[in-house]
């Protein structure tokens, strides 16, 4: 295990993308030491900001200290462990292909943000655009999970195209939005317009309070779903804590959004 | 004591003005020219870049790209994903920084042109509304002089011009135009299309004698009035033409008709692989090409010049003046879709789109462009372009290069296209090889001298100091890719690969004489029509910052 900790303060950014297991599993310390990573607009060697220490032959790295304002942790990363003993900055996880981070703090935006494969557990609250596209792109999240005990802000799963993501808290508005497929349920109670744009998918709102939905999405029956239950099953084997009354409530099951092909699903908790 | 000379010793020149081809020679430059020898043979150079074994060239000129202007910036911001994958372009202690992606940024630009060893390049399609912010654009486009060709096919007041039979109130108002812009030449982009796009849902023009709603003109008429209007101002350039039904198929019937209408007058059709498709009834599985038939009809045709607009695979930004073609394509690629209309000028429609090798219209697109190289008589009146970035990136103009040089690496690209391009295009049959001599011709030589720059593609006495150095090599697309040097205006700009003085650059317009009675004409409409104030819109000379002002003929 490699640990990272934090000794900088300091308002300016610290961007650390392309330190993954991957990339250091190999390297002797002094030459981790002199990984470069970004201040702002200037490279400077990690052991500038962090004090470095142990061995990082097993892919796992110890992130340690008030990490907020440090970015691009575990962006990229294919295989391996990374924890974070703190908070955390924004794009955790960014485009991650395999491998696990744990954020054992609060996380900000772009947790996950167009994630390809792998898992990401936040312990706190996260903020806007988790497990989201970045702008302008085509896609967003094709694969893997990410669960947040916390709550989190707008535009979780924004462009989703395959994938699962579990908010335990609230969520802001236009969760889904543009979703294409995938999954994202919200155990606390959601914002505005969920699931705006979405073409196929599943949106689950279980806080029991949901928003008005769009007029464009059709409600067609009251169900228990099955496949959501294997879901719940799924997510309590990843150690997310699913509130005991999901199981066998009734379900609202509401079509749309018919501005689209509208092959998706709203899921609204009804008792 | 310093002789003011900078000497290129015994490069292997190509100047296709003077018949030079591939001769050991010197280039002697002072003060941003070249120039003759010195008579005295004891006047040494102060700096001499020993050109031994490489090839020495004009600097090349892009005559049809977008590269500045309303539609550009558009496009730059609405690809961030495009930008996000992009190389970056990071700031040195010399230069900016930028993005790329299929629409650069501004600096960018430059410094990728004048990488490649282009020298000079010409804004294909501007609003005249916009003329003002191409220019601050342009400031921040370095390396390379500039100009731009000004929009007019569907401009008001030259509609309102030709419906009431005045020829003189025309030629006055495009030569008012032209000086308000500080523009190069007459641009007509689908005309009359844009018009009646603007005016009916899903409107356009499929025609040369469409009527357009109430101007009542057709396209044939704003086509020929407007260049003949060009020929009376004998401006350096022809009217440069978009002909109607970009795309679609069985529209080299159009582009022949649209030829035709020329008459006498010169006329330049711009991207005239996206004009030379057969087949009919908008039927993508008739679409063939009829590129044969065309150059034809342009080898016997003097007049007409023509630029390719190459087709290359890969993602890319099509941007054009062209509104309703612009709807069009964002339809067939599902992409997003961006459309303006420019009060009382024009319109403009942006999609991202993808040309894939396993499309059979994309793989026949791709051909039909190699087609009009190899096919063509004349190397002087078909330039090289990819139409930048509607068929691809400048930055690919070197692979084009290899694909006309190199017989063995185009048929290899021929066998991963769609198989029906055997059957639907010649491109298969043709054996042609370019020579470096004809590479520099359409590159170079043959734009310049289409533009009426008499400074410009050659390098004889009183040519600006525009050179390219390449090291030579089997590889064309590398050899191109990254030349030795480039000299601009007499200054190393570039040396390996590395810019080491990035000089603004020049605009270059043209000031035609026109009578001044037009303006108070001018100043009503404004006054009745226009968002802007009549003395706001032109742009004074005081303004820009280095113009040379091309001479009538």
């Amino acid at each position: 295990m490699l640990t990272l900790r934090y000794k900088a303060e300091t308002p300016i950014p610290v961007e650390v993308e392309g330190l993954t297991p991957s990339a250091v599993r190999t390297m002797p310390l002094a030459e981790i030491e002199r990984f470069e990573i970004f201040h702002g607009n200037r490279k400077r060697p990690l052991a500038e900001f962090f004090d470095v220490s142990g061995d990082p032959s097993d892919a796992r790295l110890e992130f340690e200290g008030s990490l907020s304002g440090v970015h691009w942790i575990g962006a990229q990363m294919s295989e391996g462990e990374v924890h974070i003993r703190g908070d955390a900055g924004r794009h955790v996880g960014s485009e991650m292909t395999g491998g696990t981070i744990h954020v054992h703090g609060n996380a900000s935006d772009w947790v996950g943000g167009e994630m390809h494969g792998g898992l990401i557990h936040v312990h706190g609250h996260a903020g806007h655009l988790v497990g989201s596209a970045y702008r302008g792109s085509r896609l967003g999240m094709t694969g893997g999970t990410i669960l947040v005990d916390g709550s989190v802000g707008n535009e979780v799963g924004l462009t989703l195209r395959r994938g699962l993501v579990a908010i335990g808290g609230n969520c802001g508005d236009f969760v889904g939005a543009n979703m294409i497929a995938g999954t994202v349920l919200v155990f606390g109670e959601s914002g505005n317009r969920p699931a705006a744009g979405m073409r196929r998918g599943t949106v689950g709102l279980l806080g029991g309070h949901p928003p008005a939905l769009l007029v464009t999405f059709r409600k067609t029956c009251v169900c228990k779903p099955p496949v959501l239950r294997l879901a719940l099953a799924h997510l309590q084997s990843l150690n997310f804590l699913v509130p005991d009354d999901c199981w066998d409530a009734d379900y609202g099951v509401y079509n749309g959004d018919r501005v689209t092909v509208g092959r998706g699903e709203i899921l609204v908790r009804e008792s | 004591m310093s002789s003011g000379f900078f000497k290129v010793a015994g490069g292997t020149v190509y100047d296709p003005v003077h018949g030079i081809n591939g001769e050991r020679r010197d280039i002697w430059i002072r003060d941003g020219k070249i120039v003759d020898a010195p008579p005295a043979p004891d006047v040494r150079p102060d700096k001499t870049i020993d050109a031994s074994g490489l090839v020495v060239m004009p600097g090349g000129v892009d005559m049809h790209c977008h590269i500045a202007g309303p539609k550009v910036n558009s496009a730059r911001k609405m690809r961030p994903e495009d930008k996000r994958k992009a190389e970056k372009v990071v700031r040195t202690a010399g230069t900016r920084s930028g993005t790329m992606g299929s629409v650069p940024s501004t600096f960018a630009t430059g410094y990728k042109y004048a990488g490649m060893g282009y020298t000079t390049a010409f804004d294909a399609a501007i609003p005249p509304l916009a003329a003002r912010h191409v220019h601050e654009e342009f400031e921040d486009t370095p390396c390379i002089d500039k100009g731009f060709f000004v929009l007019m096919g569907n401009n008001h007041f030259v509609m309102q011009s030709i419906q009431r039979k005045e020829p003189e109130r025309l030629r006055s108002f495009i030569a008012w135009l032209l000086g308000a812009a500080k523009g190069y030449t007459p641009k007509i982009v689908n005309p009359g299309g844009v018009e009646v796009w603007k005016q009916l849902p899903s409107g356009n023009v499929h025609g040369l004698d469409e009527n357009v709603e109430h101007f009542g003109v057709t396209a044939r008429q704003i086509i020929e009035q407007v260049a003949r209007a060009v020929e009376e101002l004998r401006l350096p350039h022809s009217v440069h033409l978009h002909c109607n039904n970009l795309g679609m198929p069985g529209n080299w019937r159009t582009t022949l008709e649209t030829m035709k209408t020329f008459g006498d007058s010169r006329g330049h059709l711009s991207h005239i692989q996206f004009h030379s498709y057969g087949g009919g009834d908008a039927d993508e599985t008739t679409f063939n090409s009829k590129a044969k038939e065309l150059v034809e009809y342009v080898d016997a045709h003097p007049n007409l010049t023509v630029d390719v607009g190459q087709v290359l695979f890969g993602e890319t930004t099509t941007m054009t003046a062209d509104g309703p073609l612009g709807y069009y394509l964002s339809n067939a690629f599902k992409s997003k879709w961006f459309s303006s209309d420019t009060e009382m000028e024009s319109g403009c429609g942006i999609a991202p789109i993808e040309y894939k090798n396993t499309s059979l219209v994309h793989s026949l697109q791709w051909a039909i462009g190699l087609e009009w190289y190899l096919l063509a008589k004349d190397p002087w009146r078909v330039v090289m372009s990819t139409d930048h970035p509607n068929g691809g990136s400048f930055l690919a103009y070197p692979q084009i290069i290899q694909l006309l040089m190199d017989r063995t690496y185009r048929h290899d690209m021929l066998k991963q296209v769609h198989p029906a391009v055997l059957e639907r295009s010649t491109l298969g049959d043709l054996t042609r090889e370019y020579s470096l001599y004809e590479i520099c011709i359409i590159t170079r030589s043959g734009p310049a001298r289409i533009l009426g720059l008499p400074n410009k593609g050659h390098l004889g006495p009183g040519a600006d100091a525009d050179i390219t150095i390449y090291t030579p090599n089997d590889d064309k697309t590398k050899m191109f890719e990254m030349p030795r040097a480039v000299i601009k205006s007499g200054v190393l700009i570039v040396d390996q690969g590395e810019i080491r003085e990035p000089l603004t650059g020049k605009l270059l317009y043209v000031a035609p004489e026109y009578d001044r009675g037009i303006e108070s004409d001018v100043a009503d409409w404004f006054e009745k029509y226009y968002s802007i104030r009549f003395r706001n819109y032109q742009v004074p000379l005081e303004y820009l910052h280095g113009a040379e002002e091309i001479p009538t003929t």
